[in-house]
């Protein structure tokens, strides 16, 4: 909104200090950093099981975090704006497709246990082998499904 | 509020910060990356990695005890086929909608409603893929974590 931060930030600023996040919330707190394991409080919730509540703090501050951005920088989606992939297509079909992908990306990253940041970031600086090979895949296949995506539509994406 | 939630807050208000500077709660910077034509994100994240995998490293080796949660145990997974399986599914969802499970959350906070739409189906995505697990497994359907439940399955990150 206020345009006082320019994003993206650069990357040799934003990586350093990332990696201080992960290791940190190790060093201080013994907890492995990852997103989807917030979003799997809610369906353990909803389902009677036990939870860990500072998932759900860390989800909160995840999402402070996030909007002083959009307050001191840009919210360039703000509204419904979904980027390219809304102009290509229509809200209707948009929501379909949204919808759809979410699914593929919820039962992936359960199915592998953990997502971009869980495996992504923590699960490769703790050096774990299983997080190597998770993230080598889902980037592989990620660049490859988008590098179709963008043959099909005929660039359109 | 625990010093554990409060420490949750502060580095996930921190990890919001950065990932959303970083624009990666934006669906035309994820595109762009895993369309290859924008490659600062995979600068970020390996400079991130690189930073806190050494700052994890030298605590490990120096037999940290972390002020909240005990002795430095990182976590750690050796290969297993649900890291391709679940990698190729969470791959092709995250190149669909152009956002992982920290993307959705983040574009919410930052005034993206469509956010909403992905973040819903990531978390019918989970409750599909635990059902599917739940089932081959009967075993660990307990209504409550056991220890040997939490034995077997890491915890999600």
């Amino acid at each position: 909104m206020l345009g006082w931060l320019t994003v993206p930030a650069p990357w040799y600023i934003i990586g350093p200090l990332m990696g201080l996040v992960v290791a940190g919330m190790y060093a201080v707190a013994n907890k492995h950093l990852g997103v989807s394991g917030s979003y799997v409080q809610f369906v353990d919730r909803a389902r009677n099981r036990s939870i860990e509540p500072w998932r759900l703090w860390f989800l909160g501050g995840l999402m402070i975090g996030a909007a002083v951005v959009a307050v001191l920088g840009e919210s360039p989606q703000f509204g419904l704006g979904y980027g390219r992939l809304g102009e290509v297509l229509p809200l209707g079909a948009l929501v379909g497709v949204l919808f759809l992908g979410g699914v593929l990306v919820g039962y992936g990253a359960r199915w592998m246990g953990a997502c971009t940041s869980g495996h992504g970031l923590s699960g490769c600086s703790t050096r774990s082998s299983g997080s190597f090979v998770a993230t080598i895949t889902f980037f592989a296949t990620a660049v490859g499904v988008t590098l179709l995506l963008h043959a099909a539509t005929g660039g359109a994406l | 509020m625990s010093r554990l939630n409060g420490a949750s807050l502060l580095f996930g208000a921190a990890f919001g910060f950065l990932f959303a500077a970083a624009g990666f709660n934006q669906y035309d910077v994820v595109h762009a990356t895993l369309l290859l034509e924008y490659l600062d994100p995979f600068f970020v994240m390996g400079s991130s990695v690189v930073t806190s995998m050494l700052i994890l490293w030298l605590l490990q080796r120096r037999g940290w005890t972390t002020p909240l949660g005990g002795a430095l145990t990182l976590r750690r997974w050796p290969v297993e086929r649900k890291h391709v399986y679940g990698g190729m599914v969470f791959g092709t969802g995250w190149a669909i909608v152009g956002a992982c499970p920290g993307t959705v959350s983040t574009m919410l906070a930052a005034g993206s409603l469509l956010g909403v739409v992905p973040l819903v189906g990531m978390l019918v995505g989970i409750l599909l893929r635990d059902t599917v697990a739940e089932r081959r497994r009967p075993v660990e359907s307990e209504p409550v974590r056991s220890p040997a439940r939490t034995a077997n399955t890491m915890p999600p990150a």
